[in-house]
């Protein structure tokens, strides 16, 4: 500390300003006096948590953000001026206590809050909108923009993708604001409530806006819709804005979480009006292309030679997402085509490519020097062996890799296929498919396995198993307990062979590097094969996502068995999970003789959960879309409430006041939020949350003050 | 405390019209539940909403367990709201419980209702000898366990884990929404609802009402709604729904909003 004193507080000043983390600048601040102030001069960022009625409490030390984000303000998607006797001085207050803003993330529930706010800061480059309660239908087109392009001249970036909107509400905007549309260089329109933007539309945003950089937006693909997105279009697009770096057209189906049919072979039954001769001009006119994403929900067929072209003509190309594109890779005999000549490639994702084989996928391997990030998404044909490969000739440079929807790839293969970057991997995602033997398993005891395997074992007595031609293999549990499960040594799991693999390297390898782990797994399956499955040991992976989707009505009750989150205690730096099942569907009250409510599904899920030591939990219930609930249950509240690290709960969805105040007994938790955040979000929303944030504050009245997150 | 009552138990008017419609809601759901049905009603009718005081969205701080007792004290709550409200008369629809406030208050102030529609209503639940209102003592001595074990549970800090699915079929499609509680209000509540034996005093009735059932509601036999046409003191039609659960306001919003529109035309 002697040493920081000797330090001139210029330079102290900007090791300040490069420390991002909030909970470092947090403590920073509680060391003296002098770091308080200078801390306070350097912070640059900060979201508002907390009452939107304590607003005129927000200190006005923090003058030198320029990023405010006031969309996470409670309650959760009001308006801030609602509860407000005196809006247009909140609005000045806000000015006040922040006047350099620059970037503004807002919940923008009517047009008459941009009204208020948007002169305040006139020199605004950044805008996000927020929306998740749909837009009324009073309000004429455009009006949602028209105080922000009004005030703000120099808007340079807007980004609606989560804003409920409608596709007709942007060009009339921009048609009336020339000047802010020619200034606009960031234009994010993936919006989800919309079914797309339609030819004309897009057109006209390109037309109004030449000087964009950045363009995201959902297209209308369809070629049996009216006006649709097709080569035309597409060629427009890139003569209007030539200057683009990013550009990113989805399908507005390609937005939706549902996951695919991994029997589907990937063709659908219509082409995508999109031929390669289209593409080709489009990369032509696209010269300073770094990252496109052409997520197309039809057949884009051959285009092999369009990809080539596109790494002659866009040699910034780094990042590249192609939905349903065939003939990417041909890879016949060891000549490198198609997408495997685009070598500056780091990162890379393929979704429903029908030809992809593992040949094709070992020419991109070879060919894509630099990959660092690899996602592929319903793709029949490849196999583990194709992904393995690929794994080892990308060792260098593979820390990013997500497998879902293959039908060859399960939760065991994708994972021994990924042996080759074991130590090395950062990031994955898998799907939870598992294979017949670890299904077997789960019904048999239901162990919970919690260390590696020892191979190798010589046969135990087979009293605990009918099938003897098998390798049995312990496990060990702390010393205190063997359990037997059983494993198939042979990678073809539909038949059981004995055979000797020496595995031995291969099982004592850790997932050195593994930080984040994401996971998708079907209603009814349970976690607990995970570990046996081959992610036995993570020492680093602190933070989880589990999305589960299925639905509860269909097929068998829930077993008394619960889902299994207490598996993953042996993860020991887990600390951040997000699960969702958000599209687990089930009845809520309703459930007709027979079937289950979703309190029991709740119960189910969330089982275990205090057993790991999460600090931060983002939970979206189960719902009823019958009812458009989604709701904590009572079990859900209570097994949450026994999580007694959580610093930070968000529950995506509602909750009774009832339930709510449960979590009061978590000790350190600081924030909890309903958010809604899902489309349409509920319009009644329950109120009652607004009191759980008064009696957190309470707690939070010995430490710091509750503002940034 | 009776200053907000209004404020505490988020009460809402909405919609346009002459006449007024009160919507009150059963146990373990809150004024959310008719959501689907408000639609039908809002052109015509000022509707009146409320969440009763056990409901998961008022704050558990208001249930006052020396006066929630019995059901008067419910009544007293829709009668100070109606009053505060200078509501003189109006139509009045009750779920399950609140179909029993409803006919409370009816005998306390019959010119206040001009009609009582009575969803799933029962005046007792409990089998007597004659009488089948529904549910045997051995069924309910279940919920009242899964309900006391839930109890015991968050008391000792530990997370309450009995819900619906756990009690006897007989009596799940009943309980199963008393579980949406916080388990103390929960079992209270558990215990003035099968305490209640309203059959005495139906007679006293003068409003003219309506009885809707659902043809399968296991909770509520379609006895109990001939027993209620019989015993009550007014004008009494039913109208039996031919679906089955014991919230069709939920399952079944527009065959009821039919069936509701209907009722309130006669």
């Amino acid at each position: 500390m002697a040493i920081f004193d000797d330090l001139p507080d210029a330079i102290l000043s900007i090791i300040f300003t490069l420390v991002v983390d909030t909970r470092t600048r947090n403590a920073m601040s509680l060391v003296c006096g002098k770091w308080l102030v200078l801390e306070r001069s350097t912070r640059t960022s900060i979201t508002l948590r907390g009452n939107v009625r304590h607003l005129f409490d927000i200190p006005t030390c923090f003058r030198a953000v320029t990023q405010l984000d006031l969309s996470l303000l409670s309650p959760w998607g009001q308006s801030i001026f609602d509860s407000s006797p005196h809006p247009i001085s909140l609005a000045h207050y806000l000015r006040r206590a922040f006047p350099n803003v620059i970037s503004l993330t807002l919940y923008a529930r009517t047009p008459s809050i941009l009204r208020l706010l948007a002169p305040q800061w006139p020199s605004l480059r950044h805008v996000k909108l927020v929306r998740w309660h749909p837009r009324s239908a009073n309000i004429p087109p455009g009006s949602d923009f028209l105080h922000l392009f009004h005030h703000c001249p120099s808007l340079s970036s807007l980004d609606l993708s989560h804003f409920y909107c409608w596709t007709d509400d942007l060009p009339p905007a921009l048609q009336a604001h020339p000047l802010v549309a020619a200034s606009l260089s960031r234009l994010n329109l993936l919006i989800l409530s919309s079914d797309g933007f339609k030819s004309h539309q897009l057109l006209a945003i390109t037309s109004a806006c030449p000087n964009l950089t950045h363009l995201l937006a959902t297209c209308v693909f369809h070629p049996r819709f009216n006006d649709f997105v097709g080569d035309k279009t597409l060629i427009a697009v890139a003569l209007h804005c030539p200057r683009l770096s990013l550009l990113h057209l989805a399908d507005p189906s390609s937005l939706s979480t549902a996951r695919g049919d991994p029997d589907h072979d990937g063709f659908t039954s219509d082409d995508a009006m999109i031929n390669r001769t289209a593409l080709e001009n489009l990369f032509s006119a696209l010269p300073l292309l770094e990252e496109l994403t052409l997520d197309i929900c039809h057949n884009v067929m051959d285009t092999g030679p369009a990809l080539e072209v596109l790494n002659s003509k866009c040699p910034g190309l780094k990042s590249l997402k192609l939905g349903q594109f065939h003939g990417i890779c041909k890879a016949i005999d060891s000549q490198l085509d198609g997408i495997a000549l685009c070598r500056l490639l780091e990162s890379l994702s393929i979704k429903n490519t029908g030809d992809l084989t593992d040949s094709g996928l070992i020419a991109i391997s070879r060919g894509c020097q630099r990959l660092a990030r690899f996602e592929v998404q319903g793709c029949k044909s490849i196999t583990e062996t194709g992904v393995r490969t690929f794994a080892c000739l990308l060792r260098q440079t593979l820390v990013d890799v997500s497998i879902s929807c293959c039908k060859n790839l399960d939760a065991t293969s994708s994972l021994r296929a990924l042996e080759p970057i074991r130590d090395r991997i950062q990031r994955l995602h898998i799907d939870c498919v598992w294979d017949s033997l670890h299904q077997s398993e789960i019904t048999g005891d239901g162990a919970i396995c919690q260390h590696g395997f020892e191979p190798n074992e010589s046969r135990e007595d087979a009293s605990t198993s009918d099938r003897p031609a098998e390798f049995m293999i312990f496990l060990g549990d702390d010393g205190s307990k063997k359990k037997r499960c059983k494993y198939s040594g042979e990678v073809d799991y539909s038949r059981v062979q004995i055979k000797g693999i020496n595995c031995s390297r291969f099982w004592r390898k850790t997932w050195d590097r593994l930080r984040y782990l994401s996971l998708w797994i079907a209603v009814g399956e349970l976690l607990n094969p995970l570990a046996s499955s081959g992610l036995d040991n993570c020492p680093v992976l602190e933070e989880i996502r589990i999305r589960v989707e299925g639905d509860c009505r269909m097929g068998p009750k829930p077993t008394e068995q619960p889902f299994g989150l207490s598996s993953l205690a042996r993860y020991p730096r887990l600390s951040k999970m997000q699960l969702d099942c958000g599209d687990a569907i089930g009845y809520a009250l309703t459930a007709p003789t027979g079937h289950m409510d979703l309190s029991l599904w709740e119960r189910v899920y969330l089982m275990g959960i205090e057993n790991l030591k999460l600090t931060e939990l983002d939970y979206w219930p189960p719902q009823d879309r019958d009812v458009n609930q989604r709701s904590l249950s009572l079990p859900a509240a209570g097994l949450l409430a026994q999580c007694t690290r959580l610093r930070k709960l968000f529950i995506h969805g509602t909750a009774y006041e009832h339930f709510m105040m449960f979590f009061l007994g978590i000790p350190n938790l600081r924030d909890v939020q309903l958010r809604e955040d899902y489309y349409p979000a509920p319009e009644n929303d329950m109120s009652t949350e607004m009191r759980v944030d008064s009696c957190s504050r309470f707690e939070q009245a010995l430490n710091k003050r509750q503002i940034g997150d | 405390m009776k200053n907000n009552l209004l404020e505490a138990l988020n009460v809402r008017v909405v919609g346009t019209g002459d006449k007024i419609l009160v919507l009150a809601h059963g146990f373990g759901t809150d004024q959310s539940a008719w959501q689907r049905i408000i639609p039908y009603f809002s052109q015509h009718y000022r509707i009146v909403l409320y969440d009763l005081v056990c409901a998961g969205s008022v704050n558990p701080d208001y249930f006052d367990f020396r006066r929630y007792t019995t059901l008067d004290a419910y009544v007293d709550d829709l009668l100070y709201i109606l009053d505060t409200l200078g509501v003189d008369k109006c139509a009045y629809v009750g779920h399950s419980v609140s179909a029993m406030i409803g006919i409370l208050a009816s005998i306390r102030r019959p010119d206040l209702f001009t009609k009582l529609i009575l969803i799933g209503a029962s005046p007792r639940f409990l089998n007597d000898t004659d009488y089948h209102g529904g549910f045997e003592q051995g069924e309910i001595e279940k919920v009242f366990s899964a309900m006391e074990a839930n109890y015991e549970a968050w008391v000792n800090g530990f997370a309450p884990l009995a819900v619906g699915a756990d009690v006897p079929v007989a009596v799940r499609e009943f309980s199963r929404t008393l579980f949406n509680m916080r388990p103390d209000i929960s079992l209270f509540v558990c215990r003035t609802v099968f305490n209640s034996d309203l059959r005495g005093i139906l007679g006293l009735v003068k409003v003219p009402c309506c009885i809707i059932q659902t043809a399968k509601d296991v909770s509520v036999p379609v006895s109990v709604a001939n027993y209620l046409k019989t015993h009550l003191g007014g004008r009494n039609t039913t109208e039996i729904l031919n679906i089955e659960g014991h919230l069709p306001h939920l399952s079944a919003p527009a065959l009821l909003a039919h069936r509701l529109r209907r009722a309130l035309s006669r």
